[in-house]
């Protein structure tokens, strides 16, 4: 056991921290903001984005042939953190790059995963639909091997980033008589294919947006049909019918990692660093022993959620031989982000429900912001439920649930 | 940045493991407890024959030197089994004299070793506050020594005990006394507790301990109390974590409604939050025990471990007794015993409210914003 990054990853921690102080003005944020999803900005900030590149901290774990770093996924870790804590998200570029390393052919890791890297690919996931969502296998979109292409046809919802996106990982059913998770392929498909139609799906942090560190701040995601769209039989990822496998191995890195650590911890340290602001309302609330014993409640929490994450960390340093310790980790985490906005809200009082364009509003309505949206993290990307069944089944070895007199 | 157990570590726990998993069965537990010592020496001196006593000793009292997070993997496995053997107290004691200790006082050591010495803490007093500054055992300087008047109490395996380490109050500062058990003018009465275990009041009337057994200050104590706390954090974790897998296996035969009721999702979902409460005490437990090894300040770490342990591991056991139904109320059936034992447990080395205390104060008495990721030190 060792609870500590080496000298190494400390200074590249130094590094990355010092290169944000310097370079990452006021001008530049206001160009992020401006932008959407953290993927579409003006000059100057792309010109930032540039510059986080030449330092060689994007695609940081990922192969050097295919225009990533080859270092180790805890720098990975490193740079994503101290970028996401300066509000910025770098890198991944959702499940489409480790899926496409983990699956794909030569060309299309040639294809992909440096323009991923360089930002210029950016992977919506289409694997929601209006009659499933957590339980995939019930997906219906159809892909029809038509010749050399594949004909799709259906309709995906709740594909976040499709408006910004250049392309689909979607999850589609190419074997009509199959059933659940047999029968299911994913298709690397052209987001300006003919045929297909993106509208919005406005969430209620909407009106008004949501200020900056929201745990959950995005407005908007996306309905998408297929009405016939045709693409070349090379977007097949993996094998027909193998899609399941395929996007298991992209969903697992999406369920680790830096991001969803600091989206369930940030809180914890918000209300910490609000409390100690030296002004007569903070004095008196961090006096109250009610709030402290709350508050250093919620840290020790927020501690599991590190420590939970460093040892996802550890298991896929050591080879990725989870057994249930990610499911462990999409449950307390995401949990403990609403307890915390909750009981944050609490400690505040009215303030709490005020929003960013409100008067009096706290921190810009961050609290409030953060009441809309912390709930999201326990449903998507595997709701806790769901987490749930696997801890029981693959950490305790507890049977699936059958009909009545029989286990499945 | 490794937070599982190392090849060493993961041997010593296999070992460890294997061992008590075939000695100390449910039966010796409840042997222990009907047993007027309420403790097992034959499982205790096997422990000595194996090693485990010296193995974080330093090497030059008699001991292995191995880090100290292999007493962690340790006292999971101790936690997992129940063993009532006089391991906590003797551990936190000796590794206290090892760090603190002048060379006399540490000459006691090769004897802790070979499970000859036994060491029991007395640090709490009647109002069973866990801090130090709630002493109010005085010692009074006489001649070459310090006469002690006063009393504690819950000093858990005093009964098995060869020695004590009282805190107490030295002109008006913390101290630590190391005495022997059966010192003239000690005397214990019993206490009996969830755990049917052996913890005691003692009344100190006019007992004498020669200064060279005296170690002045606050830091010793405080290097006591977060080794107490961090130990029983990991042996919680342990107990919590197999009762959990005791829950899951019953869940798997028991039949109701046509099926085995671990195949209900309720059951399923209630086993997934047991998990994660053990493995959440294990993991903090864990940091603890290794900044304590590499001479890092825990206090903080560990407070947040026997905060987390208190409740997440006692909610796991009795979540376990839920599983079980009746039957897990039964005084025949095993299960009760994690129960009743973790009961004793959660309520010894510091409460859930006074650990929160020591982060609170932590959190926002002193100046500077706070990060998770950075270690706080308790002033």
């Amino acid at each position: 056991m060792e609870f500590a990054f080496d000298a190494r990853e400390d200074s590249l921690r130094r590094e990355v921290q010092a290169f944000i102080a310097e370079e990452l003005t006021a001008a530049i944020r206001e160009d992020i903001d401006a932008g959407e999803l953290g993927v579409q900005f003006g000059p100057i900030a792309t010109a930032f984005f540039d510059k986080v590149r030449a330092r060689g901290w994007t695609g940081v774990s990922w192969p050097v042939e295919y225009g990533g770093q080859g270092r180790t996924a805890m720098d990975q870790f490193i740079i994503e953190e101290e970028f996401g804590r300066a509000g910025l998200r770098i890198g991944g570029a959702g499940t489409g790059a480790p899926a496409i390393l983990a699956s794909g052919t030569e060309e299309q890791k040639r294809a992909f995963v440096p323009g991923c890297i360089r930002g210029d690919i950016i992977f919506a996931q289409g694997y929601s639909e209006p009659g499933c969502g957590t339980d995939l296998a019930g997906i219906q979109c159809r892909a029809t091997r038509v010749g050399d292409t594949y004909v799709i046809r259906g309709q995906k919802t709740f594909m976040t980033s499709a408006h910004v996106a250049t392309h689909i990982f979607l999850m589609v059913r190419t074997d009509p008589a199959s059933r659940r998770h047999a029968g299911l392929s994913i298709l690397l498909v052209p987001i300006d294919a003919a045929g297909i139609t993106i509208r919005p799906l406005w969430t209620i942090q909407n009106d008004p947006v949501a200020p900056r560190g929201t745990t959950y701040g995005e407005n908007r995601t996306n309905e998408v049909f297929f009405d016939d769209v045709v693409v070349p039989a090379s977007c097949l990822l993996g094998e027909e019918g193998d899609g399941w496998n395929v996007a298991q191995r992209g969903l697992s890195i999406d369920r680790v990692g830096a991001r969803r650590y600091l989206m369930s911890v940030l809180r914890d340290e918000d209300i910490v660093n609000w409390l100690k602001k030296d002004e007569a309302p903070n004095r008196a609330l961090r006096a109250d022993p009610v709030v402290r014993d709350k508050v250093a409640e919620l840290w020790i929490e927020g501690q599991v959620c590190r420590l939970l994450t460093m040892r996802s960390m550890t298991i896929a340093r050591r080879g990725g031989d989870f057994v249930h310790e990610a499911s462990a980790e999409k449950v307390f985490a995401p949990e403990h982000g609403v307890r915390a906005t909750e009981a944050i809200g609490q400690i505040l009082g009215p303030h709490a429900q005020l929003l960013s364009s409100s008067p009096e509003a706290v921190e810009e309505g961050v609290f409030a912001h953060n009441l809309l949206g912390a709930f999201q993290s326990t449903i998507n990307h595997g709701s806790v439920q769901v987490m749930r069944d696997q801890i029981a089944r693959k950490g305790l070895g507890l049977p699936r649930p059958g009909k009545r007199g029989e286990t499945v | 940045m490794d937070v599982l157990p190392d090849e060493d570590e993961a041997a010593i726990q296999a070992t460890a493991e294997d061992f008590l998993a075939a000695e100390c069965t449910p039966a010796l537990v409840r042997a222990a407890e009907r047993d007027a010592a309420r403790w097992s020496p034959a499982l205790f001196a096997r422990i000595a024959e194996l090693g485990w006593l010296r193995l974080c000793l330093p090497e030059e009292d008699g001991g292995d030197g191995l880090p100290l997070t292999h007493l962690a993997v340790l006292f999971d496995v101790l936690g997992r089994h129940l063993a009532p053997v006089p391991m906590h107290g003797t551990m936190v004691g000796a590794i206290t004299l090892a760090r603190c200790g002048t060379p006399a006082q540490r000459a006691i050591l090769p004897a802790v070793g070979r499970g000859e010495a036994r060491i029991a803490l007395a640090i709490q007093e009647a109002d069973g506050s866990w801090s130090a500054d709630a002493l109010a055992l005085r010692g009074r300087r006489e001649g070459d020594g310090i006469i002690l008047d006063g009393a504690k109490s819950f000093v858990d395996g005093f009964r098995e005990s060869t020695h004590a380490i009282a805190a107490f109050l030295l002109d008006g500062a913390p101290a630590l006394a190391l005495l022997e058990s059966d010192a003239p003018g000690l005397s214990a009465t019993d206490l009996v507790t969830t755990a049917k275990d052996s913890s005691a009041s003692l009344v100190f009337d006019g007992v004498r301990v020669p200064a060279s057994r005296i170690i002045a200050g606050a830091a010793p104590l405080r290097l006591l109390m977060d080794l107490a706390a961090a130990f029983l954090a990991a042996q919680m974790a342990g107990a919590a974590r197999r009762a959990t897998e005791r829950a899951a296996d019953y869940a798997k035969d028991r039949v109701a409604f046509g099926q085995p009721i671990g195949a209900f999702q309720a059951i399923q979902h209630m086993a997934a939050d047991m998990l994660i409460g053990a493995e959440g005490a294990q993991l903090l437990a864990r940091e603890a025990i290794w900044r304590l090894g590499e001479g890092l300040p825990a206090t903080v770490e560990a407070a947040q471990a026997k905060a987390f342990a208190n409740e997440k591991c006692l909610a796991a056991c009795r979540s376990a007794q839920q599983i079980h139904g009746g039957i897990g109320f039964i005084e025949v059936h095993d299960q009760q015993l994690w129960y009743r034992r973790v009961a004793a447990w959660a309520h010894r080395c510091g409460t859930a409210r006074e650990h929160r205390r020591t982060v609170a104060a932590a959190l926002l008495d002193q100046q500077g914003p706070v990060r998770l990721d950075v270690p706080l030190v308790a002033e």
